[in-house]
């Protein structure tokens, strides 16, 4: 009897057991993630309180006012956003254990990704080339270069984990028991969008 | 809007809690969030063309506007309104530290984006 018990509680463990789970019975891979982000939530607090601090103080242009494009950074406002949208959707497909939508929209939060990459590439080379402002030429430069250039950094490597994900749902390696997986991306892809929702207002559309 | 549902994760085991500690909104809801914020998003830049705002008026109404964009995204697409109380305090911790250091920063080598410089 004490045998039966025995096996019968081992047996339990077994089916219980997730090596991912900790002992608060939360996902450590999610747990992981959210300190990751809480952690570049500062980092990107720094980069734009240095922003801050130093606007107004280059000692030569170009300031911000002569180079930025707002039509376009809107437009790169608006398709982080509907990135986030498309995620979303995404991990709502894989929990329907809906594979070809799945796929779908993980491609087209990539390809939007991509597509802010892209504008933000076009900017850099047109605040370069036409307008004279590089990481060095002022307090402006180096300042925005930076924050900008780190956040489009995150998106890439956004962009390059979604298209793995992607990869890996078509070779048929990804499926709803990986739905933890998604979500943990999809929690870094929205960071990267609430990260360019605050530089969005406060580096180019507060005067 | 309020519609959500639990998600019985790869994790959940026998009815149990889901392990990764809560569920998330609708696809509908999804949808209407993501609506809300393209509405936001064009109100903001409109505002900027806006002619005679004042300064202050002008930036506090694109913080208020940009934090309620930053809420709903959190939120909703990151699931926290539904989340575990321990995911909260791991991100909204360190988030009142970022404003804090922004804060910090901007006094240190003041700068205002508020008020006008003495």
């Amino acid at each position: 009897m004490a045998s039966h018990d025995a096996h019968a509680a081992a047996g339990a463990h077994a089916v219980h057991h997730d090596p991912n789970i900790g002992t608060t019975g939360l996902d450590n891979r999610k747990v992981g993630m959210w300190i990751f982000l809480g952690s570049d939530c500062m980092f990107f607090g720094s980069l734009i309180g240095t922003y801050l601090s130093y606007k107004g103080k280059s000692v030569g242009g170009p300031g911000p006012h002569d180079v930025f494009n707002i039509p376009l950074t809107s437009e790169s406002a608006a398709v982080l956003l509907l990135s986030s949208l498309t995620m979303v959707l995404a991990l709502a497909a894989l929990e329907k254990s809906d594979h070809k939508w799945t796929g779908r929209w993980l491609l087209a939060t990539a390809l939007l990704g991509a597509h802010f990459v892209g504008n933000q590439v076009y900017e850099f080379y047109t605040f370069a080339v036409h307008d004279g402002l590089r990481l060095s030429t002022n307090l402006f430069g180096s300042t925005f270069f930076t924050l900008t250039g780190f956040h489009g950094a995150h998106v890439t490597g956004g962009v390059i984990w979604l298209m793995g994900l992607w990869w890996q749902l078509k070779r048929g390696r990804l499926n709803k028991s990986d739905y933890t997986k998604v979500e943990i991306a999809g929690l870094y892809w929205h960071f990267v969008d609430i990260v360019w929702i605050a530089i969005f207002t406060i580096i180019y559309l507060i005067p | 809007m309020a519609d959500t549902h639990a998600v019985a994760g790869p994790q959940s085991h026998g009815g149990q809690e889901p392990a990764h500690g809560g569920g998330h909104a609708s696809v509908r809801t999804y949808i209407w969030v993501a609506l809300i914020l393209g509405f936001i998003t064009a109100i903001e830049v409109a505002t900027l063309y806006v002619p005679g705002l004042p300064n202050g008026l002008l930036v506090s109404s694109l913080l208020v506007m940009s934090a309620i964009k930053f809420v709903l995204v959190v939120g909703f697409f990151m699931h926290l309104k539904y989340d575990h109380n321990i995911m909260r305090s791991f991100f909204i911790g360190p988030l009142l530290l970022a404003i804090l250091i922004i804060l910090a920063l901007m006094a240190l080598f003041s700068a205002y984006i508020l008020l006008p410089r003495p």
